[in-house]
């Protein structure tokens, strides 16, 4: 039962991975530019954000949430970034305290989820709105920008050739995958949204490890949000509008079941891919970006569907 | 089930996924071969604009075309969906220069934002003709952007004009209200500078309330209608621009002041001039951009051709009133 399950989601990854080569192939066919190291490149940098938000948005809905606040987060983590920055707070103090900020949302999320006992999506609703709000007050609604050379590099950094908006993608995968895949932690976030009552019962700390999954989501858009900053040297306190929709968009048509207890970190990647893919491909066909949107709506609709029949099937 | 079948399965629905993808490519391919007959000798000039949900942008678009067509250049035209989004528009810029486009007209959404990647064109050698907002200074520089030209109004200037005519058709008495804009873009920061020091030697106007409503009309409505209710004294109003400007028109008429609250806007919007016909508006500043759509792109077809274009190209401002709108 359990290496059946395993093949399945396996199964579904290669599916989603053979769409994003299906895509690319029909683009590579229909125009020259899209098939180049530096476009491929342009594709993966330009995918990077919305793949680190998504890495923390799997942890959420894995375990039977969702987290609606991210892209304000991002906004208010900016935010407090470039204010270190500015005041001569030095990088590394800069970056931990935008970690620490997200971070310590993520935290209230999950702790308004469990000891709140408030719905995910009202919980973070809220705090979609506070923390915009915050993000908006301190800054006094201006973007706050021009910082030095040094912290550009993290978004125009290119070590090895390869953008370092990529590397620090991967690195953030990777370490999520470890949370996610081989630690007790990752495996009660599984069970919890499986069934958080059975879990409870076997003497899963529930409340402890689903505040977890919170807090990782808000890490993710502080990560997030230091890329972001960093690629337009500036940090804005409306960015990141919409960008819990892109996030939930790429974890859903990597497969990842919005009702919880199922999914993976390398669909979540995948489908950030096939969203950046997309928006590139249809850019370099001078789609415009009222199709934009319309084709997209489709393929998140479909990926979704997709899911539903093969479940069906499975039964 | 075996992992086959729920592979093929997946396979055949991505590929249903996929038509429209397919419809939308076809659709613009026909475009493209009407437009453009792949000869490779006409010069291909994008235009990345801040939104194509406003009609402003939506007259600077084609006026841009009218240029690229007597020109015979190709002209690509793209936005961002929302027209805060930098970062969307960025990546469009970073997509478009993969496509070979010999020069970049840009409305940048964020003047200071928008300087990285400029510098990215900068360094494929695509001149750069920016349109309306303009770059900030010590941003561009940062990023070693090389720029050939700006086209746009004089912001300053026309936010003077609506100040001057608010006290000429005031007789000097206003407790005035403002809209603004997005709060940190240049463009409605200037209007607003241009409009306080039009005002400022009036001691008989008073500026009561200012707050943004982010260039949108519901904003405008319902910001305008909480002004109303914090300040009921208010008799005139200046938006930084019509869309927030009509907002506060319903507003006004939901409170039954019509007449009684002098409304100035600013982009002279077809549903504006209607509004100051009716009495509804006493007026609003006309930027033309139809003309910088059309001077942005003969702008950049001359810099690809080397010729020498002035560095700062401004499109007149003009003031549409009641008496003289018609």
């Amino acid at each position: 039962m359990n290496t059946g399950k395993a093949r399945s989601t396996s199964a579904r990854q290669l599916g989603t991975l053979l769409g994003l080569l299906v895509l690319c192939c029909v683009l590579w066919i229909l125009t020259p530019h899209f098939l180049t190291v530096s476009n491929l490149l342009n594709v993966l940098e330009q995918s990077a954000i919305n793949a680190i938000v998504a890495a923390g948005m799997t942890f959420a809905i894995i375990s039977g949430g969702i987290d609606l606040s991210v892209g304000s987060v991002l906004a208010l983590s900016g935010i407090v970034l470039a204010s270190v920055l500015q005041a001569g707070g030095g990088l590394p103090l800069a970056v931990v305290l935008a970690l620490a900020t997200a971070a310590a949302c993520g935290l209230l999320n999950g702790v308004l989820v469990t000891l709140g006992r408030l719905p995910p999506f009202i919980a973070t609703l809220g705090m979609m709105s506070v923390a915009r709000g915050l993000a908006l007050i301190w800054a006094e609604g201006r973007p706050i920008s021009g910082f030095e050379e040094s912290f550009r590099l993290i978004a125009t950094g290119r070590p090895l050739g390869i953008p370092s908006p990529v590397l620090i993608t991967l690195v953030v995968y990777g370490l999520a995958h470890v949370a996610l895949a081989h630690s007790v932690f990752g495996r009660s976030v599984y069970a919890i949204g499986g069934n958080e009552e059975a879990s409870r019962l076997s003497g899963v700390p529930v409340r402890w490890h689903k505040t977890g999954a919170y807090v990782v989501c808000g890490l993710s858009s502080g990560v997030a949000a230091v890329v972001l900053t960093a690629r337009l040297n500036s940090a804005q306190p409306t960015a990141g509008i919409m960008y819990e929709l892109d996030a939930i968009a790429a974890t859903v048509i990597g497969g990842t079941s919005l009702f919880g207890g199922e999914g993976t970190l390398v669909g979540a990647l995948i489908g950030a891919l096939i969203m950046g893919v997309l928006r590139n491909g249809l850019n370099l066909l001078d789609v415009s970006s009222f199709v934009q949107q319309l084709v997209i709506g489709i393929v998140i609709i479909a990926a979704v569907l997709i899911d539903t029949a093969l479940k069906r099937g499975r039964r | 089930m075996s992992s086959r079948t729920l592979v093929s399965r997946r396979v055949i629905t991505i590929a249903i996924a996929l038509t429209p993808l397919a419809l939308a490519t076809t659709v613009t391919g026909c475009n493209r071969q009407t437009t453009g007959t792949g000869d490779a000798s006409r010069p291909r000039i994008a235009f990345v604009m801040k939104t194509l949900n406003h009609p402003f942008f939506l007259d600077m678009k084609r006026g841009a075309e009218e240029a690229a067509s007597r020109l015979n250049v190709e002209l690509v035209v793209q936005a961002a969906e929302r027209e805060l989004d930098v970062e969307k528009q960025t990546q469009i810029i970073e997509n478009l220069i993969q496509t070979g486009i010999q020069a970049l007209c840009v409305t940048p959404s964020g003047s200071k934002e928008i300087a990285s990647v400029l510098g990215k064109a900068t360094r494929a050698n695509i001149p750069i003709v920016v349109a309306d907002t303009r770059l900030d200074q010590a941003a561009a520089a940062a990023a070693n952007v090389k720029f050939g030209t700006f086209v746009g109004s004089d912001n300053y200037e026309g936010g003077r004009l609506a100040g001057q005519f608010m006290v000429q058709a005031t007789g000097g008495q206003a407790k005035v209200a403002i809209l603004e804009g997005i709060p940190g873009h240049e463009t409605g920061d200037s209007r607003l500078r241009g409009f306080r020091d039009a005002v400022a030697s009036s001691p008989g106007i008073t500026i009561v309330a200012s707050q943004p409503a982010n260039w949108e009309r519901d904003q405008g409505f319902t910001v305008f209608q909480n002004m109303l209710q914090a300040h009921p004294e208010v008799d005139a109003l200046f938006a930084a621009s019509d869309l927030m400007a009509l907002g506060a028109v319903e507003a006004i008429a939901a409170a039954n002041r019509t007449g009684k609250v002098r409304v100035i806007g600013f982009d002279a919007l077809d549903d504006a001039r209607k509004a100051i016909d009716a009495g509804r508006m006493l007026g609003s500043v006309a930027q033309s951009p139809h003309d910088m759509g059309k001077l942005s792109v003969e702008s950049a077809y001359k810099l690809i051709r080397g010729e020498s274009v002035p560095a700062d190209q401004k499109v007149p401002i003009t003031l549409v009133t009641k008496t003289e709108g018609r």
